[in-house]
């Protein structure tokens, strides 16, 4: 009986004329998308090439006295995600490398600066199509699954049959659904055959499965639509109602609460801008390097100032000695001190950031567009969870270039307290050829659901909830 | 006249609305196989909530609808493993054709083993054009859908048939070809429980008619009773005594 209603769905959807219109759609849309993103990818990814080759070619040619004039910034790239032609993410956002220097990192240029207004709308890509396009007909597909029948009467004849309630709905859901991810696999199957005829490189790696898991959460992400869609035409007695209703839920999850999660964050969590806590670490870095210039000038003067002349440049004279360990110590504490203080200015900052993206976060986990955008988009690299993987790939590598290279490297300035002011060099050698590489450590698959359980959640809430409400009404409906 | 035990049972059935509207009050009626038994009244009087309540589309206030002796209440499921129903306005797929239909509602009728020509034959007893078995049924005229509604009735092959105002908007020709399907499946041994305004056909298809009024069986009469009355005049004087009353 079941199979029956399923087939019965499936015929109807098929014979009428928004199936050969979606599968139109579908079929349009979602390989062209794949193909219009894989050229992209490989104009980046040949960009990047350039630009790590260039780079390398740079700091080949690196000499000592370029770090000690304080002009060398070795630059440390972040290769595209290859996956970013399902979803752009974060893509064009995030920077395409960042420089080091003695004073630390910052960030470079991102692709966002070449794009067009148009861009603020959305990328066309898999995800977009899926949450903008698929998601509103799949709830148009809902739309008269029950209120049609009610209304046409037909309804009153199937259950004058010996046929439960709960078969009638679940048989028309998995047959109206059905009519929906045919088309919508077809689709998404001939996208990835442009890729795999475009020679892109989809099956190296976790690659195949992180593919096959973009694939089941845009599956999922349509049920749980179709189930919403399902919800309203049992609640509605026309499918006019329904239709009307539709479209006031589609916009709400689909347009306001992303839109709105973001900023009502600013709101009720405000954090200073990034440009103010860079200000206020620049300016606390040069008071401290103050500081500590007049400290050296000091005590600089009260070693040599009664010394013979010639004693500071003796290294083994004994003022020298005693300057040389006294300049270590102030040094080796200003640093700890300036590390400490800046440390803690970007610490708070990032606390208190980190706070106000989860407030945004668990906000816009009110709609499954959200929930299901948030987690492709850490399954194809280009999410939260890459920029996470980004910052502290860049930490690491600060971290790494200061030992391997800027530390070896010291320059003294020293105030004086007649005024005078007098700048020193000292560098240890360094190999330019065995500097380090910068990298950044791939979440894997299980990273991303670790990371995404809220957005899981949220998918798998709007899967059973609707339903379940569907269930009830329709149970209870009054079939007359 | 049908002297078995009834398929279709009204048990002191009684239906008060939500609002407060007593649609039925304390009806008994039964129908036994190879009978016809038409309700007659006018709107409101209660015809189609007592057809609902044999469909257990609503549960009654008191009393217990029977088919083939099963409270239609308790297994509503198994109860209408035994019966047919066909409404005033037959709804179908409009995208599908007649078969399509008739496959799909003889499936739902636990008919899962038929082939083409089993409902071919079936839609050419009740003779629906040939052309239009496999025409999409939108474009069906109402005494097509009609055909195509009994076709499904007949193809159930249930014991008890429920028809509501089956014959109301069809011209006198289809009005007639249907009753003459309505006579063959009572001679199968069919128990019909139809509801109607129309009192000549009543009189003509009918081995009992009752006449309802607000919701309670006011007046029944057997075939043989009827060759000696006029049931017109019975029935105005039955409304108009209704209308004195108010």
């Amino acid at each position: 009986m079941w199979k029956t209603i399923v087939k019965k769905e499936l015929l109807e959807n098929i014979l009428s004329y928004r199936f050969p219109l979606f599968g139109l759609i579908a079929m349009l849309l979602i390989p062209l998308g794949m193909y219009v993103n894989q050229l992209d990818y490989t104009k980046r990814v040949r960009d990047y090439e350039e630009q790590v080759r260039l780079a390398g070619e740079a700091a080949s040619s690196l000499k000592i006295q370029d770090v000690m004039a304080g002009t060398v910034a070795i630059k440390g790239f972040r290769r595209p995600a290859l996956l970013s032609v399902y979803t752009r993410g974060f893509e064009s956002i995030l920077p395409r490398y960042y420089e080091f220097t003695q004073e630390g990192s910052k960030p470079g240029e991102s692709s966002s600066g070449e794009e067009s207004i148009l861009s603020v709308q959305g990328k066309f890509d898999f995800v977009f199509l899926v949450q903008m396009v698929l998601s509103l007909v799949g709830l148009l597909f809902a739309s008269d699954v029950i209120a049609g029948e009610k209304e046409a009467g037909t309804l009153r004849a199937m259950l004058s049959n010996r046929l439960p309630r709960d078969a009638v709905l679940t048989g028309k859901v998995a047959g109206g659904f059905l009519a929906l991810w045919a088309p919508f696999t077809a689709a998404f199957l001939v996208g990835l055959l442009l890729l795999i005829l475009g020679a892109f490189p989809i099956f190296g790696g976790d690659t195949p499965a992180r593919i096959l898991v973009v694939f089941l959460a845009a599956s999922v992400f349509l049920l749980a639509y179709f189930t919403l869609g399902t919800m309203i035409s049992a609640s509605s007695a026309k499918t006019r109602t329904a239709l009307v209703a539709i479209l006031l839920v589609w916009a709400f999850f689909q347009l306001m609460v992303p839109k709105l999660s973001d900023m009502l964050a600013a709101i009720i969590h405000p954090v200073r801008t990034e440009t103010q806590i860079s200000l206020e670490k620049s300016l606390l870095a040069g008071s401290l390097g103050m500081e500590t210039a007049r400290e050296l000038g000091r005590q600089f003067d009260l070693i040599f100032g009664a010394a013979p002349k010639g004693a500071a440049d003796d290294e083994k004279s004994p003022e020298r000695i005693k300057w040389d360990a006294l300049k270590a110590g102030i040094e080796e504490k200003a640093k700890e001190r300036k590390a400490q203080q800046l440390g803690a200015i970007g610490e708070t900052y990032r606390q208190q950031k980190r706070r106000q993206q989860d407030l945004a976060v668990n906000l816009s986990l009110v709609s499954p567009s959200a929930a299901f955008a948030r987690f492709v988009a850490d399954v194809c690299g280009t999410g939260e969870l890459e920029r996470t993987k980004y910052n502290e790939a860049v930490k690491a590598h600060e971290r790494a270039l200061d030992g391997a290279l800027f530390s070896k490297v010291k320059r003294t300035l020293m105030i004086h307290p007649g005024g005078g002011t007098s700048l020193g060099f000292s560098a240890q050698p360094v190999d330019f050829k065995t500097l380090p590489q910068f990298t950044i450590a791939p979440a894997s698959l299980a990273d991303v659901f670790k990371a995404n359980w809220k957005s899981l959640l949220s998918l798998a809430f709007w899967l059973i909830a609707p339903f379940a409400a569907a269930y009830v009404r329709f149970i209870k409906y009054d079939v007359r | 006249m049908a002297t078995s035990q009834p398929i279709l049972k009204a048990d002191d059935l009684s239906m008060r609305y939500e609002d407060g509207v007593l649609a039925l009050d304390h009806l008994n009626l039964d129908v036994r196989p190879g009978e016809v038994y038409c309700l007659l009244g006018a709107n409101g009087a209660g015809k189609t909530t007592t057809i609902n309540l044999f469909l257990n589309f609503i549960p009654p206030t008191t009393g217990t609808c029977f088919i083939n002796g099963i409270d239609v209440t308790k297994d509503p499921l198994e109860a209408k493993k035994y019966v047919a129903f066909v409404s005033e306005n037959v709804m179908l797929y409009g995208n599908f054709t007649a078969r399509q239909n008739l496959d799909f509602f003889a499936k739902l009728g636990g008919k899962t083993a038929l082939a083409k020509n089993d409902y071919y034959q079936v839609m050419r007893r009740v003779s629906l054009q040939e052309k239009a078995f496999d025409q999409r049924v939108k474009n069906f005229s109402k005494g097509m859908r009609q055909k195509l509604g009994i076709s499904i009735a007949i193809i159930k092959d249930a014991p008890a048939i429920l028809l509501d105002e089956p014959t109301s908007g069809l011209d006198p020709k289809a009005a007639t070809e249907f009753l003459e399907i309505m006579a063959e499946l009572k001679n199968e041994g069919k128990a019909i429980l139809m509801s109607t305004h129309d009192i000549f056909r009543a009189k003509e298809i009918g081995d009992r008619v009752g006449i309802m009024r607000e919701g309670r069986l006011v007046m029944e009469r057997t075939r043989e009773e009827l060759q000696h009355e006029d049931l017109n005049k019975i029935y105005i004087d039955y409304m108009k005594s209704a209308e004195q009353a108010t």
